[in-house]
C-alpha cells in the first residue's frame, strides 16, 4: 500500500479513537504492527551506516563509539523497547512513532533533530531499517504482535503554542492532588525535580533518573513542542518501555491525566527557546539590582522571591515585581583539559543579584537543580564563581581563560564547597529542605591545573545556604571592594566578566572534572537616576512654549496680511 | 456626511481589510507571478484610488499626503520581504518622507491646501484637533525623554575572527609541521571514490575507509559534544558557550580552509588562538594533550568525508597523494 494512503488511514483511525474516547469509556482497539517496508531497507542502511552507527552501534545495541561517555546512553534497538510511543506499555511503536522521534530528536540527550538534515523520505528509510535491527521480537510478525493506539483525549483548555499559558489555576491544583494520590513524588521528588530516588536502573542495568518537570525543554518526548501538557498526557498513558515509568491509563481517568499534565507542565518555567538546540537562550547579563538599605541574608526572605519565568512571557506576581529576576545560565561538562567530565549532573544555574554601595556590599544568590547530593565527605557537592583576578589590567574584552585562568591572567574563585546535615538520597522529601554545611574557599587561578590558596584575608562569605525538593541555593556576600592582591574588585556600572563553576558529589567530581559556564557579564545598575523625575516635564514645558511660539507667529503673520502690512502669496488663476 | 471623512475611513477600511484578509491569502509559499506580496501591495492604491474615484470623494491634498506616507511606512515595515534592519527602514523612511513632501510641494496650488489643515488647527479654527495635538505633544515628548534617560543595559557586544592567520609552523608532538607544506598523511585517494563507502561496513575492505571510520569514532568519542552528531556545531553542549562552536556543514568553515590550518586549530584548540580570536572564552581543547598526531589527521579525514567538503588547495601544488609512501614521512615533517 503507498505511504499516503497508509498515513491517511492512520489519520482517520487515530481521529476515529479519539471520537470514541469520549463515547466509550474503554476502547480497545488493537491492529497488527506497521511491517517492515522492505523496498525501503537499502536506502534506510545507508543511512543508517553514516549517520546512526556512531552511537547506536553496527548491529543497533546502543554500544557505538560514543556510548559509553554518554549519559543516557543510546538506544538498544535489539529487544524492540521504545520510550515515545502512542501505543500501549510493552507494545512496539507505530512508525508514525519511531519517525517524529528521529524528525524531532530527544532533547535532553545527545539525539539531534535529524528533519531539516535528513529528507522525510530518508527518515521514513532508516526507520524501517531500524526496525530490522530488533532481534527480540519482529515487526512483520502480525500473528503475535498487537498494537493498541492509546487515547488521549485533546487539550481541553485549548492552549496554544509556543508556551500553553492560561491553563486555569483550578485544574492545576486538581493536577496536584492526583500527583500525591498516585505517588509520582517517589521518583519525581515534591516539587517535581527527578529526585526521588537514586537506585532506578533501566532494564539493561544501567542507572537511570526521572524527569525534572521544573526543566521541560530536556523532556525526550516533547517533540520540540517543550510546553505542551500532551507530552505529560501521551507519558502517563503509555509509560516509558524500558524505564521504571509504568503507565497510569487504569488508574487515571483521560480528564485526570490533562489535569496532571496541567499541574506539571506549571511548574515548568517559560523561557525563550532556541530552536537549533532546544534549550533555553542564556542570560548573558547578570543585572544587580540597586537596594536601599539592608539586603536580607535570608534566602527565604521576600526580597529574593522571583519566578524564574522570562518576565516578558509570563508576568511576574505583585510581590516579585521589583525584585532581580532570576539568570538562567547555561552549564555543560568541562570537556577541554585535564580530566574531562562527558556527564554533568547539572545542566544550568540560575543567577540573581543585590548590592547597596553605602554599605559596600554586593550578595549573588546561585541556585540550582541537582537530583542528589553527596554523603561523601571527600567529594563535597560545590559551586563556584569566577571572576578575573585582575579586572583593571584587562585590555577591552580581554578576559583570564575560562578554566581556571592562565599564567598572565590570574582568576578570583569563590568557591563554597558543602555537606547536607542528616541528609540521605533515599529520605522521602523532606519540605523543610537540608541546611548544608559550607566551607567557602578563596583560590587564585593560573591555569586549569594551577590553582593556589589566597594568602589574603578571605572576605567572601556564603550568609545562607540550603539543599530542598532538589535544588541548591546558596547566597554569597562580599564587600566590593577589598585589601588582598588577587581579589576583584568590583565597579558599579562596568561591565564584569563572571563565570561559574559546580561540583557534584554524588558523580565523584572535583579539581577540573565539573560543570562550567562560559564567561557571563555582570553590572552593578546603579540607583535611578535623578533626572528621569525632572527631565520630561522640563523638556515638555519647553515644548509648550514652543507651540505657544508657533501660534503666535502664525496668528502674527495672519493678522500682517489682513492689516495689509504684507501680501500673500500670489497663486495664478486656474487656466 | 463630510467627504474627507468618508475618504479617511475608507483609507483605514481598505487597509485593515487588505492586511488581515488579502495578505494570508495571497502571500504563498511557492513562488507566482500573480498570488505574490508585491502584487498584493499594488492591488491596495488601485482599490483606494478605484472607490475615491466611484465615489467622487476627491479628498483634500493633506490627506493624500497621508494616505502616501502611511502607505509607504506599509510597505517597508510589513510587505518588503526578506524585512530590513531598522536603520535601512530608517534610511528609506526618511526618503519616503521627502518624496511625500516634495509631491505635495510641487505648485503653490497643492501645497496651500495642504498646509491649509495644519494652519487652521495651530491658530485654533479647527478646535477640537487643537486641543487634542497641543495637548498630546508636550506628553508624547515628556515620555520620550523619560524613555531615553530610563537607564538600559545590554550586554556588550564582542566582535572576534573566526579564522585566524596560521603561524608559518606548529610543533606538536614533537615534530614541527610547516603548515604551508603539512598534508594529510591518510589523504591517500581521492576522497570522492568513497561516497557511496560505509564506515564499519566497508572498513576492512580498504585503507580509506578503515581510517574514516576510526576518524568518526574518535569525533565520536570526543568531538560531538560541541560540533554535534550532524557536524553542524548543535552538539548537546554547544548552546553553553560561546563563541558556538564551527558548523563544518557551513561553506565557511573546513569547506575554505586547508587541511594543515585544521591541524593547527585541533591540535593547539582555544589557547592556541591568538588575541583577536577571544582565546579566553574557547572551549576548543588542545587537542594534543588527549590524541595523537595520527588521530589528529585521521579525525580531519573523517570531517571532510562526512560532509562532502573537499579540502581547499591550490592550483599549483602538486599531487601530494601517496607522499607518505614515497618519502617514509608525511609531507611537510622536518
Amino acid at each position: 500500500m503507498n505511504k499516503i494512503v497508509r498515513l491517511k488511514i492512520g489519520r482517520i483511525l487515530f481521529a476515529g479513537l479519539i471520537l470514541m474516547a469520549f463515547s466509550f469509556p474503554a476502547t480497545v482497539i488493537a491492529q497488527p504492527p506497521d511491517v517492515v517496508k522492505k523496498d525501503l531497507l537499502d536506502k534506510g542502511k545507508q543511512v543508517y551506516y553514516k549517520r546512526c552507527v556512531w552511537c547506536h552501534g553496527v548491529e543497533g545495541g546502543g554500544d557505538g563509539p560514543a556510548a559509553d561517555r554518554l549519559f543516557t546512553r543510546p538506544r538498544n534497538f535489539i529487544q524492540g523497547t521504545f520510550k515515545i510511543r502512542f501505543t500501549d506499555s510493552g507494545e512496539l511503536p507505530l512508525e508514525e512513532d519511531l519517525i517524529r522521534t528521529v524528525t524531532n530528536g530527544l532533547p535532553g540527550s545527545a539525539m539531534p533533530a535529524w528533519g531539516g538534515f535528513l529528507s522525510p523520505d530518508e527518515i521514513t528509510a532508516v526507520v524501517q531499517f531500524v526496525k530490522t535491527l530488533v532481534q527480540d521480537r519482529s515487526f512483520d510478525d502480525v500473528e503475535d504482535e498487537t498494537v493498541v493506539v492509546q487515547e488521549f483525549g485533546s487539550n481541553p483548555w485549548g492552549t496554544k503554542e509556543p508556551y500553553h499559558l492560561g491553563i486555569p489555576q483550578e485544574a492545576i491544583d486538581q493536577g496536584k492532588e492526583i500527583f500525591i494520590k498516585n505517588k509520582c513524588f517517589e521518583c519525581h521528588g515534591g516539587e517535581g525535580r527527578g529526585d526521588g530516588n537514586p537506585t532506578m536502573k533501566d532494564d539493561w542495568g544501567f542507572p537511570i533518573v526521572a524527569a525534572d518537570w521544573q526543566q521541560c525543554w530536556n523532556f525526550r518526548g516533547s517533540r520540540r513542542h517543550h510546553f505542551d501538557p500532551f507530552n505529560v498526557v501521551r507519558t502517563v498513558s503509555t509509560g516509558l518501555n524500558g524505564t521504571p515509568m509504568p503507565n497510569f491509563k487504569d488508574q487515571i481517568t483521560v480528564e485526570d491525566r490533562w489535569k496532571l499534565a496541567a499541574f506539571v507542565n506549571s511548574l515548568c518555567p517559560r523561557k525563550k527557546i532556541d530552536k537549533l538546540t532546544s534549550k533555553p537562550v542564556p542570560d548573558f547579563l547578570i543585572s544587580s539590582l540597586y537596594t536601599e538599605g539592608d539586603i536580607a541574608e535570608s534566602i527565604e526572605d521576600p526580597m529574593w522571591k522571583a519566578e524564574d519565568d522570562d518576565p516578558s512571557i509570563r508576568e511576574r506576581s505583585e510581590e516579585t515585581k521589583e525584585n532581580p529576576r532570576k539568570n538562567y545560565i547555561a552549564m555543560a561538562g568541562q570537556i577541554t583539559r585535564g580530566k574531562r567530565n562527558f556527564d554533568p549532573k547539572t545542566d544550568n544555574l540560575w543567577v540573581s543579584s543585590r548590592w547597596n554601595a553605602e554599605k559596600n556590599v554586593i550578595y549573588y544568590l546561585v541556585e540550582y537543580h541537582i537530583r542528589f547530593l553527596s554523603s561523601d565527605p571527600e567529594y563535597p557537592d560545590a559551586v563556584a564563581l569566577q571572576w578575573p583576578a585582575k579586572l583593571s589590567e584587562l585590555f577591552g574584552a580581554e578576559k583570564p581563560y575560562f578554566i581556571n585562568g592562565d599564567s598572565k591572567k590570574p582568576v578570583d574563585i569563590w568557591k563554597a564547597s558543602f555537606m547536607a546535615q542528616d541528609y540521605n538520597s533515599t529520605n522521602p522529601p523532606s519540605e523543610t529542605g537540608y541546611k548544608l554545611d559550607v566551607k567557602v574557599e578563596e583560590t587564585i587561578g593560573h591555569g586549569f591545573d594551577a590553582i593556589t590558596a589566597k594568602e589574603s584575608e578571605p572576605k567572601v562569605k556564603v550568609v545562607d545556604a540550603i539543599f530542598k525538593q532538589g535544588k541548591v541555593s546558596v547566597l554569597f556576600k562580599r564587600e566590593l571592594t577589598t585589601e588582598g592582591e588577587f581579589d576583584v574588585q568590583i565597579p558599579s556600572e562596568q561591565f564584569i566578566p563572571v563565570s561559574f563553576l559546580q561540583w557534584s558529589g554524588d558523580d565523584k567530581e572535583k579539581d577540573e572534572h565539573m560543570a562550567i559556564s562560559t564567561w557571563y557579564y555582570t553590572i552593578l545598575e546603579p540607583p535611578l537616576p535623578d533626572s528621569l523625575y525632572y527631565m520630561p516635564p522640563i523638556m515638555a514645558a519647553v515644548f509648550v512654549c514652543f507651540q505657544g511660539w508657533l501660534v503666535w507667529m502664525t496668528k502674527r503673520t495672519r493678522k500682517m496680511f489682513d492689516d495689509g502690512k504684507s501680501r500673500r502669496d500670489f497663486i495664478p488663476p486656474d487656466l | 456626511m463630510n467627504k474627507t471623512f468618508i475618504s479617511f475611513i475608507v483609507f483605514v477600511g481598505v487597509l485593515l481589510g487588505f492586511h488581515n484578509v488579502v495578505f494570508p491569502i495571497m502571500d504563498i509559499k511557492e513562488f507566482s507571478w500573480v498570488m505574490n506580496r508585491y502584487v498584493y501591495y499594488l492591488l491596495i492604491p488601485i482599490t483606494l484610488i478605484f472607490i475615491n474615484i466611484i465615489l467622487r470623494l476627491k479628498p483634500p491634498v493633506s490627506l493624500i499626503a497621508l494616505m502616501v506616507w502611511v502607505l509607504g511606512f506599509y510597505f517597508y515595515k510589513y510587505v518588503l520581504y526578506p524585512p530590513i534592519p531598522w536603520t535601512l527602514f530608517i534610511t528609506y523612511m526618511v526618503m519616503w518622507s521627502i518624496g511625500t513632501f516634495l509631491y505635495v510641494s510641487q505648485d503653490a496650488h497643492t501645497f496651500r491646501e495642504f498646509r491649509k489643515p495644519i494652519v487652521k488647527t495651530i491658530i485654533g479654527e479647527y478646535k477640537l484637533a487643537r486641543i487634542v495635538v497641543f495637548a498630546l505633544l508636550p506628553v508624547l515628548v515628556g515620555w520620550m525623554t523619560y524613555n531615553n534617560i530610563y537607564p538600559a543595559y545590554q550586554e556588550p557586544v564582542e566582535l572576534r575572527t573566526v579564522h585566524p592567520a596560521p603561524p608559518a609552523t606548529t610543533k606538536v608532538h614533537g615534530k614541527t609541521w610547516t603548515l604551508e607544506t603539512a598534508r594529510n598523511p591518510y589523504r591517500v585517494d581521492e576522497q570522492d571514490n568513497y561516497k557511496n563507502s560505509f564506515p564499519f561496513l566497508d572498513a576492512d575492505k580498504n585503507e580509506y575507509m578503515k581510517n574514516v571510520t576510526q576518524g568518526g569514532s574518535l569525533f565520536f568519542e570526543n568531538c560531538h559534544y560541541c560540533h554535534g552528531d550532524q557536524l553542524n556545531g548543535n552538539g548537546m553542549f554547544s548552546h553553553v558557550f560561546n563563541p558556538t562552536p564551527a558548523n563544518f556543514i557551513d561553506p565557511g568553515t573546513i569547506a575554505m580552509l586547508r587541511e594543515s590550518f585544521i591541524f593547527w586549530r585541533v591540535s593547539k584548540g582555544g589557547p592556541g588562538l591568538p588575541n583577536e580570536s577571544t582565546p579566553w572564552s574557547s572551549a576548543m581543547p588542545p587537542w594534543e594533550e588527549h590524541l595523537t598526531t595520527e588521530e589528529i589527521w585521521k579525525i580531519i579525514l573523517f570531517e571532510y568525508w562526512y560532509t562532502g567538503w573537499h579540502p581547499r588547495t591550490f592550483d599549483t601544488e602538486e599531487s601530494y597523494v601517496g607522499q607518505w609512501e614515497k618519502e617514509g614521512k608525511p609531507a611537510g615533517v622536518h
